[in-house]
């Protein structure tokens, strides 16, 4: 959990463009400057690329809607990464 | 030249950033890129983090001049999204002054969410060397927009609007029960629509119009069958496309997004995910595809493409080495598949050639045995009169391309080379960085997609001038030798049998005028670019003067090599735009159309002429042109600008050696 932390946080520093950025599973939207609607979008991508793996339509939503944070991410993620472990 | 292989280790190239520091400690910037455009794919992720972080602390310590030609030299069109953003916050980052260029304002009308896409564009502009203003409207809203006189479009003035539109933005969908009758009805209802809007916009203000085509999208509802019927909205939507290509008028460029979805894979293109959250137009990696084709086609409509494909040869045009393996051992035969390669990437070669890419040579070998291959092989796709210039020696490759461009008189920032051997390719970059060099494999066939990608020789327009241009080039050498071998300059010319047709720009002259106007760099006065449309308005306006000449002598047609615009003013008549084609300097044809500008100011009771010259990096040229042709100086500025004057009483035509033929 904690490597895919790490590999999340790097995404995050690449997406921002901020190397400071420390993640914790419980980092919301309102913690990171710049994380908006379109930023959200441009780390879906990244994250995508980086992880390779899909997001569905409704997952890319859910993970921006109220209460989300950097752990809701990882559990999503986490759960497309298990079965090919 | 290069020995198989020795100088080039695959991998060898590794993630670690090479040892590029000067004494005080700071890295080397153009030394990064070229590791980064360098690294193999599983380093390259890498590379660019460690580029990306000097390229800040650069610009931190204002180390602008260092930076901006190694982040142009960065923004190639294989970059992923997330490092296109970055480049675009560092390019966003640098102060106004780094980045003006050439300006141009851009509205964005936008059918689709146009946020990123227009922050690609912007980037890849300024990579391009153009700067712009954009104006984004709102979500939606291009119709509204373009027909409200009041909109914010308006009070904005672009000289440019991008329509991004997609297929979703149509109004009249088939039914696919419609028959064909009603299908082509709602079809010719649809392209009114569009023309209408370019129409308004256009006379509105007078600008070039961006529209984008539709791309077909990734799904069918009749499967292999779709295509047979018209209803089908694949096959209605490439029929509205093919009605843009075929009707829309010179004031519309159109931009083939369907190419580029059918390029990409249109499944992996149409990734509506992203629609469906944020209405992008497509899967948002394929924006930077996107936003590059958009800047080519607008960079090439200002004069920015290249005008010449320099080729290395050995391993570049034909397998081998011709000094070593001779000409029975070079692989470039029907038969093998590597020659076949090397043939298919010649075939390339030769189609760009054909519509008015200039072709050179510069390579290490001997001379005579390189160009043996062209005359002696039979399977040889490419002659030697392909070839505009023919450069095999052993001097160093950044030296022989200035010369070829010195000698083809054109820019150095024209040129394109393509090589096989990775060391001169990072020499070139180094030594000549204005000189195109696209990092390509040992692959001929990766050579034509490597190319392709680039659109380094963007076409904004063609005519039949494009077709014929490596011959000018080529009798343009003819002509060289004459020269040398007449006794004096006046000899040289009478014996060129030259005849001019002077008139104005005509709706049939009107689209190579304006590629004239947007192309030429050093015998132009102002350098102001005009699209047809503005072209056009000058046309119709009675207080312009509009005047082309075409050139032909006993070597051939020049076509149309000169404009001038001028505009009366009181007394006088303002030459705003003076500017001719280089490939006919020094042959007395601007001294025929001064004579003529003469004869049409005093027709139209005029008293003199006025023309000025604004000093660019390009012009130097023609920084004496006003005073050698007898006008004299009113005023000078501190930037370099000079004013001219020409009183026309008294004035007897200059003398030339060239024939007018029976004006147009």
């Amino acid at each position: 959990m904690s490597e895919q932390l790490d590999r999340l946080q790097d995404v995050f520093r690449d997406v921002f463009g901020d190397p400071s950025i420390v993640l914790s599973p419980s980092t919301t939207a309102d913690a990171i400057d710049g994380w908006d609607s379109l930023a959200h979008i441009n780390l879906i991508i990244a994250v995508e690329k980086r992880f390779g793996v899909k997001f569905a339509t409704a997952e890319i939503s859910r993970l921006k809607e109220e209460g989300a944070n950097v752990g809701s991410l990882l559990q999503v993620l986490s759960g497309k990464l298990q079965p090919t472990k | 030249m290069r020995r198989v292989n020795a100088d080039r280790q695959p991998g060898s190239n590794t993630a670690r950033a090479p040892d590029v520091a000067d004494a005080a400690g700071r890295q080397d910037l153009a030394g990064l890129v070229e590791h980064y455009r360098t690294a193999v794919p599983s380093d390259r992720a890498a590379a660019f983090k460690s580029l990306l972080a000097e390229f800040k602390s650069a610009g931190q310590a204002g180390r602008f001049d260092e930076l901006v030609p190694a982040l142009r030299a960065v923004l190639t069109p294989d970059l992923d999204y997330t490092s296109l953003q970055a480049l675009h916050r560092l390019h966003k980052s640098l102060p106004p002054k780094e980045t003006t260029g050439k300006a141009l304002k851009l509205a964005v009308l936008g059918g689709f969410t146009t946020h990123q896409l227009k922050d690609f564009i912007e980037t890849y502009l300024f990579a391009a060397g153009l700067s712009c203003e954009i104006y984004e409207a709102d979500y939606g809203l291009f119709r509204q927009e373009i027909l409200d006189p009041t909109s914010h479009l308006y009070e904005f003035k672009p000289d440019r609007v991008f329509m991004a539109t997609n297929w979703r933005n149509l109004g009249y969908l088939p039914a696919l029960s419609d028959d064909p009758q009603r299908v082509a009805d709602l079809m010719d209802r649809e392209y009114h629509d569009w023309a209408t809007l370019w129409q308004v916009a256009h006379q509105r203000l007078d600008c070039q119009i961006l529209q984008n085509n539709f791309d077909v999208p990734p799904w069918t509802s009749l499967g292999n069958y779709e295509s047979r019927h018209p209803a089908a909205l694949a096959t209605y939507v490439a029929g509205l496309n093919r009605l843009f290509a075929e009707r829309a008028p010179p004031y519309v460029t159109i931009h083939d997004v369907d190419r580029l979805a059918a390029d990409i894979g249109r499944r992996a293109w149409g990734d509506q995910r992203f629609f469906l959250q944020a209405k992008l137009p497509c899967a948002p990696e394929y924006l930077v595809n996107y936003a590059y084709n958009v800047s080519s086609i607008m960079a090439a409509e200002h004069g920015r493409s290249r005008k010449c494909l320099v080729l290395d040869l050995d391993n570049t045009l034909w397998g081998g080495v011709i000094g070593d393996d001779g000409l029975g051992g070079i692989r470039v035969s029907q038969g093998d598949a590597e020659g076949e390669g090397f043939l298919a990437f010649q075939t390339y070669v030769k189609a760009l050639k054909a519509r008015g890419v200039i072709l050179a040579v510069c390579s290490k070998n001997d001379e005579k045995i390189a160009r043996e291959v062209f005359e002696k092989h039979p399977d040889m796709v490419l002659k030697l009169d392909d070839i505009s210039l023919f450069m095999a020696n052993w001097n160093d490759k950044a030296s022989n391309l200035r010369a070829i461009a010195l000698q083809l008189n054109i820019g150095i920032d024209s040129l394109v080379f393509v090589d096989d051997n990775p060391a001169e390719r990072a020499i070139v970059r180094r030594l000549v960085p204005e000189v195109a060099v696209p990092e390509v494999t040992t692959d001929p066939v990766e050579f034509i997609e490597i190319l392709e990608r680039h659109q380094y020789f963007q076409v904004a327009s063609l005519g039949a001038e494009d077709f014929k241009r490596s011959e000018y080039y080529r009798t343009n050498a003819m002509r060289a030798t004459i020269e040398s071998s007449a006794a004096n300059i006046d000899d040289f010319l009478a014996s060129l049998d030259m005849q001019a047709a002077i008139g104005p720009v005509t709706p049939q002259n009107l689209e190579r005028a304006t590629q004239l106007i947007n192309k030429s760099n050093q015998f132009n006065l102002t350098t102001r670019r005009r699209s047809s449309a503005e072209v056009m308005a000058l046309m119709n306006d009675p207080t312009w003067l509009t005047v082309t000449a075409q050139l032909s002598d006993r070597f051939g047609d020049n076509g149309l090599v000169s404009v001038v615009l001028a505009h009366s003013v009181g007394n006088s008549l303002e030459i705003d735009t003076w500017l001719m084609s280089c490939r006919v300097l020094k042959r007395g044809l601007e001294q025929s159309v001064l004579n003529h500008l003469c004869e049409l100011a005093i027709k139209q009771g005029l008293s003199r002429l006025r023309g000025e010259y604004m000093p660019t990096s390009k012009n130097d040229l023609v920084r004496e042109h006003y005073p050698n042709l007898g006008f004299i100086s009113i005023g000078a500025e501190p930037d370099g600008r000079t004013s001219w004057e020409l009183p026309l009483a008294e004035r007897k035509p200059i003398k030339t050696f060239i024939k007018m033929a029976a004006e147009t």
